[in-house]
Parts: structure tokens; sequence; C-alpha cells
């Protein structure tokens, strides 16, 4: 790709940037949120259309007006969010698009045998007979590999695989790519993550604001050299914070039982815990441990089936959302797009979500336009958020690492006592995490008690003054974040370890 | 600096404007193809009728003859679009919140039934004073019922989870039965005259809605005060929808419902608060039709449903759910019905192309969308022509492009 420039309304996604992608290589693209990765693969793979520029392939010139030009040419594609049929098989969903054909009808015999050879060439150990909505994320995005390689693509982009999976899944795809470049396929890798590029890319290329910044050659930098790369400044891994210095009880959680949407048994069962103002407690454990309905029934998004919750000690067990709210819980959600914001609604009105009504922003039922929009200009400035048209941009239109910035104001500019931080760094670059990071810090400084639920070791290890382990919705487990190994954690998070938790009997 | 802001949040509209105005000049060439293709089909019509025809058509009310039949089908057309406003309203009000109130139907039904049955049993006494009373209290009583007809379906949908248009569509028939077995054989029928088959007429009772003299601007037709009520109805919907915290909330209810339950909302009341206020505009209309004073109501509903509640869906359609783009739909539906009328009159065609032509253009109205989406250079083309070609407006991807394109 050659001098390659796109732009958007109010912004330059890629300002004339140039790569070069060899064979049998793993070359990564790193870069922050917004810096441009995205969009250019999209460009790559025919999703966008580039103003100026121009691809080649095998050195000659292509052009790539659609996905199907960029199949053509042997160039496939893993999305972030799968494009999957959730009820047809894996094999269905291979062919798909791809068919073979006998008199009109299918025949997938022939198709069933290649992909049982290609899965065991490439050590993809996937049954073709599953359902999507059976198989775990990390399967279904194998199934996205083999859909790649059934069309015999030659270059391979992987769009943030790892943001979706657990440690052991990340080895496993890990060796999976290097299995692929050793056959000859070229993979370009997009990630912000330092230590997986270190692990497993040869080359490195890093975009900054939408602008090249250079390509390296990744055993010869260290993890510092490329985050000061990428951001543009030096950046601390560590998290700079004193000793805890909890104060009163905000939160009180006393065998909390959430019962499951989907399944007999309780997702979140007897669970209790306290928070105290100016405190982080982390809820550590693997993704699916009933992290998520326990949050649903602490915000009060789900009904609990038993157990009590008190909110400063008041008792807010069937308190509705709103309540709870103004009763000082802010809820930073897992999901941004499906809780977060209203995606069709601006940021100004994004903004102001939960507090429309207040007499701050309204005035006998007519909202308040200027103080909006005063309101959300100034959290646009003190979080730095950005987008295209400020407080007038289309949430929608953001980048995902500016929508969570923006969820991160609201709900931590809203008045509260305890915050619920559900992977708040989800996504993010290492500059914009370190941000978020010390913002959460200073919010335990100043008396908020912090309830923090996160699937990142790093973030858990370096954030928390004490780690919950959540494993098949119980918490198995209290240890000292300054004490515990991570190996030990994982025990823990695994199942494999757990300590008798003490039951949440009256304390007073 | 306010000026280009204001520009900025203006751009979207003129584009929604400007896609309403590709999708009728579309609609009307297919039309024209129609025309033409009947005309050389039907051995009676010249096929240079379909030009003629075409003509009638675009002319709407003006094609009607002489000057003073012209202010008669004016007149005409504003009293027929009144009520389809108000459906147009209701439609427009569910899909703001994510609802489709295929229902409208119905609720203009209940909504005609008690407004009549209202206005014809509270005596007047001849008095103008208590016709004036009784009119408002028909119109009330019209209102509410059609409140307590969309409440069914926002309940349904609120709390039991069951897809509100399966809902309405049950309403629509319970409703269509039900107002033929309210007045079959009952005394509200036009029995003196022989007239069975309709209601008798509300001024019977002296029950009728003050025309404020637009009589005499447009004789013979039956105008009067409700269509000024029916557009201020959509300037305060425009307001609610746009102004309010209950429309900041009906919005973000519309447009992720898991968004609005995690910021507090109650999004099951605004489910049924939608559907009740939705009921009670399409209602309204039919209060306003049939308090007029001089339309009769063909009771016997129980084998078919009225038009104007289904065409309050590609009023709201056309209109892009924009209160205010639902008045000018609403009045050009009924300006392609007149021209429909007059076809039917001066020509060998019947009245049912301009219904074609119309069926045509919301079918584009749904293209225009796809237009959009998926090939934004046609877009951009538009806004560009918006926009003003030689104005310089760095807010715009095409123009952004056009400069990057001068300086390299």
């Amino acid at each position: 790709m050659r001098n390659i420039t796109k732009r958007f309304p109010g912004i330059v996604a890629n300002d004339n940037i140039t790569l070069r992608l060899r064979r049998g290589e793993i070359h990564a693209l790193l870069g922050e949120n917004g810096a441009g990765k995205s969009t250019l693969m999209s460009v790559l793979f025919g999703l966008y259309k580039a103003e100026e520029g121009k691809i080649y392939k095998d050195g000659k010139e292509v052009e790539i007006k659609n996905p199907n030009d960029a199949t053509a040419l042997g160039i496939g594609m893993v999305h972030q969010h799968f494009k999957l049929v959730e009820v047809f098989s894996v094999l269905d969903n291979i062919i798909l698009g791809a068919e073979e054909t006998k008199f009109g009808f299918l025949s997938k015999k022939a198709a069933r045998k290649r992909v049982v050879e290609l899965s065991e060439k490439y050590g993809l150990a996937v049954d073709p007979d599953a359902k999507i909505e059976d198989i775990t994320v990390g399967m279904q995005q194998r199934v996205e590999i083999l859909k790649m390689l059934y069309r015999d693509n030659e270059v391979l982009i992987f769009d943030e695989p790892t943001a979706v999976l657990t440690p052991q899944e990340i080895d496993e795809l890990m060796i999976i790519m290097k299995n692929l470049a050793s056959e000859g396929k070229s993979i370009l890798f997009i990630s912000h993550k330092l230590n997986e590029i270190k692990a497993v890319s040869d080359r490195c290329s890093i975009l900054r604001k939408g602008k090249y910044i250079g390509t390296v050659d990744t055993d010869k930098v260290t993890k510092e050299e490329l985050s000061s790369m990428m951001v543009g400044r030096e950046v601390k891994f560590a998290v700079d914070k004193a000793d805890a210095n909890p104060g009163k009880t905000v939160l009180e959680i006393r065998n909390m039982t959430v019962p499951s949407k989907i399944r007999k048994r309780d997702a979140v069962h007897d669970v209790s815990l306290e928070v105290r103002a100016g405190e982080i407690v982390c809820i550590a454990g693997i993704d699916g441990n009933g992290q998520t309905d326990f949050v649903y029934g602490l915000t009060g998004l789900a009904p609990v089936s038993g157990g009590t919750l008190l909110l400063n000690g008041k008792d807010i067990t069937s308190a509705s959302v709103r309540q709870r709210m103004t009763g000082g819980m802010s809820h930073i959600p897992e999901d941004r797009h499906k809780h977060g914001l209203v995606l069709d609604y601006t940021v100004e009105q994004n903004m102001v979500l939960q507090r429309y009504f207040e007499p701050e922003f309204s005035d006998h039922g007519f909202i308040r336009f200027n103080e909006v929009r005063k309101y959300s200009d100034s959290l646009i400035n003190e979080y730095d958020v950005r987008s295209g048209r400020g407080s007038l941009t289309a949430a929608r239109a953001m980048s995902g690492g500016n929508q969570q910035k923006a969820i991160v104001a609201r709900e931590m500019d809203r008045k509260h006592d305890l915050l619920i931080a559900v992977q708040p760094t989800r996504g993010l670059d290492v500059g914009a995490i370190e941000a978020i990071h010390k913002r959460i810090v200073a919010q335990r400084d100043v008396g908020c008690a912090v309830l923090l639920v996160s699937l990142e070791l790093d973030e858990v290890m370096n954030l928390s003054d004490r780690i919950l382990v959540m494993y098949e919705g119980e918490l198995v487990g209290e240890l000292n974040p300054k004490t515990v190994s991570v190996e030990e954690l994982g025990l823990y998070m695994a199942g494999a370890k757990r300590d008798n938790m003490k039951r949440g009997e009256d304390k007073t | 600096m306010k000026n280009t802001k204001d520009k900025k949040l203006k751009l979207p509209k003129m584009e929604g404007f400007i896609s309403a105005l590709i999708c009728i000049v579309c609609g009307i060439l297919v039309g024209f193809v129609i025309l033409l293709l009947l005309a050389a089909f039907t051995p009676s019509i010249p096929v240079g009728e379909a030009l003629s025809g075409l003509g009638i058509i675009l002319g709407g009310p003006f094609a009607s003859g002489s000057g003073a039949d012209v202010m008669t089908a004016i007149g005409t057309m504003f009293f027929e679009a009144t009520p389809l406003i108000m459906t147009g309203l209701s439609v427009a009000l569910a899909f703001k919140n994510g609802l489709f109130n295929i229902g409208a139907p119905g609720q203009y039904l209940m909504g005609t039934a008690a407004s009549i049955i209202t206005a014809l049993s509270i005596p007047t006494g001849g008095s103008a004073f208590a016709g004036f009373i009784v009119w408002i209290a028909a119109i009330l009583a019209g209102t509410v019922a059609g409140v307590i007809w969309g409440m069914i379906p926002g309940f349904f949908k609120a709390f039991l989870g069951v897809n509100e248009v399966i809902v309405c569509i049950m309403t629509n028939w319970i409703a269509a039965n039900l107002v033929s077995w309210i007045f079959k054989g009952s005394r509200y029928l036009n029995v003196a005259s022989g007239h069975t088959a309709y209601t008798l007429k509300t001024s019977v009772n002296g029950v009728a809605a003050p025309k404020l003299g637009l009589d005499k601007i447009f004789p013979g037709s039956n105008i009067d005060i409700s269509i000024f009520i029916a557009i201020a109805m959509a300037v305060v919907l425009y307001i609610v929808i746009n102004r309010t915290t209950f429309g900041y909330e009906l919005k973000a209810c519309g447009s992720n419902r898991d968004a609005a339950k995690y910021a507090g909302m109650n999004v099951k009341r605004n489910i049924m608060l939608s559907m009740m206020i939705s009921g009670g505009l399409a209602a309204m209309g039919a209060s306003f039709f049939y308090l007029n004073g001089n339309i009769e109501f063909a009771w016997e509903t129980y084998s078919s449903l009225p038009d104007t509640g289904f065409n309050g869906i590609p009023v709201a359609l056309l209109a892009g759910s924009d209160p205010i783009g639902v008045v000018f739909s609403s009045v050009f539906l009924r300006y392609l019905g007149k021209g429909g009328y007059n076809l039917a009159g001066y020509t060998g065609f019947n009245e049912y192309v301009s219904d074609l032509i119309v069926a045509v253009i919301i079918y584009f109205a749904g293209f225009a969308n796809f237009i959009r989406s998926y090939f934004p250079e046609v877009g951009a083309f538009f806004r560009r022509i918006i926009a003003g070609k030689g104005k310089k407006d760095a807010d715009t991807a095409e123009t952004l492009t056009a400069k990057g394109g001068e300086n390299r």
C-alpha cells in the first residue's frame, strides 16, 4: 500500500501511509485508538475507498473496490466482531458464499474433507458440525480463520483478534498465527497490546493520529520504545498510587444470588462483599464466570433472586436503576454499544443520559440546550474526548476509544459515592489506559468507593487494593495484590484453588 | 461561529427534504410509464392521453376546471388532509419510540364511534354554544377512545413482550367488528332518509366544527377549523419530540432500549405512553373528520378498515417521521388524490392510478434510504448541491476531498 490517504468529515484518518507486507511475515500494526489502523485495513479490504494512493500485490497495481475484489486477490480479514451465522454449523459458515454445488444441491462432502485437512494442517481443532452459538468465542475465531484458509487467502488481516479472548486462548492464537506464517501466509495484525506484538510479530508499523511513524523489527526494540513511538511520549506501565485508606462502608452485598437467563443454575450464587470509601476492590475472573450478571444485579439491570444490597446503608435490593443512580451509583458498563451510549444521539445528548431531567439541564420539562452544550464541551475538554465535530458528533461516528472516554467522563463527573467500572479500559490504547487508571485512583483518593470488574490481569494487579476472584458465579478467594503472584491468581481464576469465603453474616 | 453551527445542524434536514423530493420525482416518472402502458393496452384510450393524464395528476386540485371548482377542490384537499395529518403524526410518534403503530385504523375507528355517539347523545337544545361544547366533548371522547385502544398493544408490548404489530392488527379487526356491532340497529343511524348504511350527520344535533368563514373562501367544500388544530398539533408534537425531556427519553428508548434502561429511564412506561398518545392522535383525526357536521359514517366496517388509518404510515415514512414534514406529506398525498379524482373525470383512466403513483413514491422512499447508505457518492453529490458548489465549507467531506486534490 503506497501513499494511502483517507479522509472523513472533520478528520484525516489516514495521511499518506505506506505499508509493505512481506510474504510469510507477521506484520503488526500498532497505534492508539483513532490512529487510523482499522481505516487502513478497511481500505485494503475494500470496505472504504481511499482518496489517494495505490495498492500493489506481488508488484502489480490492483484496484480493490469491495470485499469481493479483496477475496479474489487472496486477502482475507477476521473482524473484531465476527461475521458468523449463529444457528449455522461451523462447516456451513465456512463454505457460506463459496459453496460447491452439484445440480443445484450443496455438496458438502468435499468441503468437509478440506476443512478437516486445513484444521489439522494449521492446528485449528474445530468440530465442523458444532453450531456457532454453542462454541466459545475462541473457537468462533478459529472458524473465521478457517474461512480465510478455505478461500486460499494469502494475506490475512486480524483486527484486534485478542480483545475477546482469555489468556489461554490468546496463547493458542499466537501459536496458530506462527504456524500460518511458517506456511507462507502473510499476516497483518492490528493491536495495541505491546506484549502480544513483541511475542508474535516480525515487524511492526506504527501509526499516530493518522500519520505513518515508522516500521521497526520487533525484536530490536523494547516495549517502552514501541509505546513512546505510538503515543509520542513516555508511558508508564505501573500505576502510581499510595496505599489505600479505606473509610466507611459504601456498598455492602449480602448473599446476592442472580438467576441465569439461559441456564437452570444461578449465574451468581450467594455472593457477599463490601466496598469501602477510598478503596478499589476488584472482581477478577475469566470471562463468563458470572461477572456480567453480578453487575446487572448490582446495578438493577436484572432482578436478583436472593440477598440484600446496601448502598450507603440504604437497602437498594429492589430499587429502580434511577433510584440507584441518584442514590450515588455510577456505572461504566461492560458493553458500551449496548448500554453505554445511544449511538444515534450526539455526544452532548449522551453526556446527560442520566441527568437530562435534572434542574441543571431541564426547565419545566424542556431541555436547556445551552447548558447541555456547555456541560458537554467542558467534559470533552477535561477528558480529552476526540471527535470530528465535538459535542455535535454522533456517538456512532466516534472511534471506540473515544466512545469509552465519553462514558468514563460522564460516569466520573456524575455525583457518586460508588463507581462500578466494568472493563473500563477495554479496547483502549496504553495512553488512554494510563489516563483512565490515573482517574480511577484519583477517584479513590477523594473518598470514592470503586468496584472494578476486569478480565485484564495487568489491570487487576496494578489497580486494585483488594482482589476478589469470581469463579462460576461464586467468590472463591480474597487476595492481596501486593503479596499474591500472577500465577496464584491464575489458579484461583481457573478454579484450581479456592478458599472458604466467609459468608455475609451480619457483622454489626 | 454560532452561524456555522446552525448550518451544520440544518444540513441533514435538507438532505431529508431532497431525498423526499427524489422519491416523488421518481414515483411520478414511473407513474407516467404506467400511464403510457395503460394507454397503449387500452383501445379506448389514445396514447397521447398519458401525457395529459400525467398533467392532470400533477395539477391536483388546480386541474379541477373553473376557478370556483378549483377553490372547492382545494378546500376538500385540506379537509381530507386533516385526519391524515393526525394518523401520520400517530405513526410518526410511534416510529420515534421504535414502535410500528399499524393499529392506527382501529384507533381511528374507535375515535369515530366515540365522537359520533357523544355528539349525537348529549342534547344541545339547538343552542350554538351548547353545540360548541358538545363538539369539544366529542373530540375528547374520541381521543380517549383512541388512547385506550392504543394502550392495549402498548401494554402487551411493554409488559408481556408481544410484538406490537400483531396486537395492533388484532385490535384493528376487533375495532372494526365492535363498531359495526355498536351501530347496528342503533338510534344513531340515518333511518329517516333511508340511509341505513350510514350514521346521522352530527349537525342534526347542532354539533359541527366551526367553519371560521373558510366555507366562504372555499365554497362547496367541508373545510373547517380542524385543519388548523391538526397543524397546531404537529407543531406541539415537534416541540415535544425535539425540545423536552419526554421527547429525549422517547427517542432514546426508540434508538437503544438497553441504554435507556441503563440510564434509569422507565422503558415500559415510555412504550405505554407513546402507544397511548399515538392512539389518541389517530382517534383525534377521526373526530376532526366526522364532527365536521356534513359527514356520514358508513358504519358497516366489519369487512374493511379505514384507509386514512393505514395512509398514516406512508405519510410518516415520506416525512421521515418529522411532525412538520407530516403536514406537508399529508397535504401532498391528498393533492395527488385530487389529481387522481380529476383523472377519472377527464380521461379514460380511473382514479386508482394516482393511488398507484403514491405507492410507487413510497417504495422510492425506502429506496432513497438505500441509495443514501450504499452509495455515499450520490448523497455527497446532493449535499454538495445544497452546500453550494463555490462555497468553502470545510465541514463536509466532499469539499475536503476537492481541496486535497488541488493541494497535491
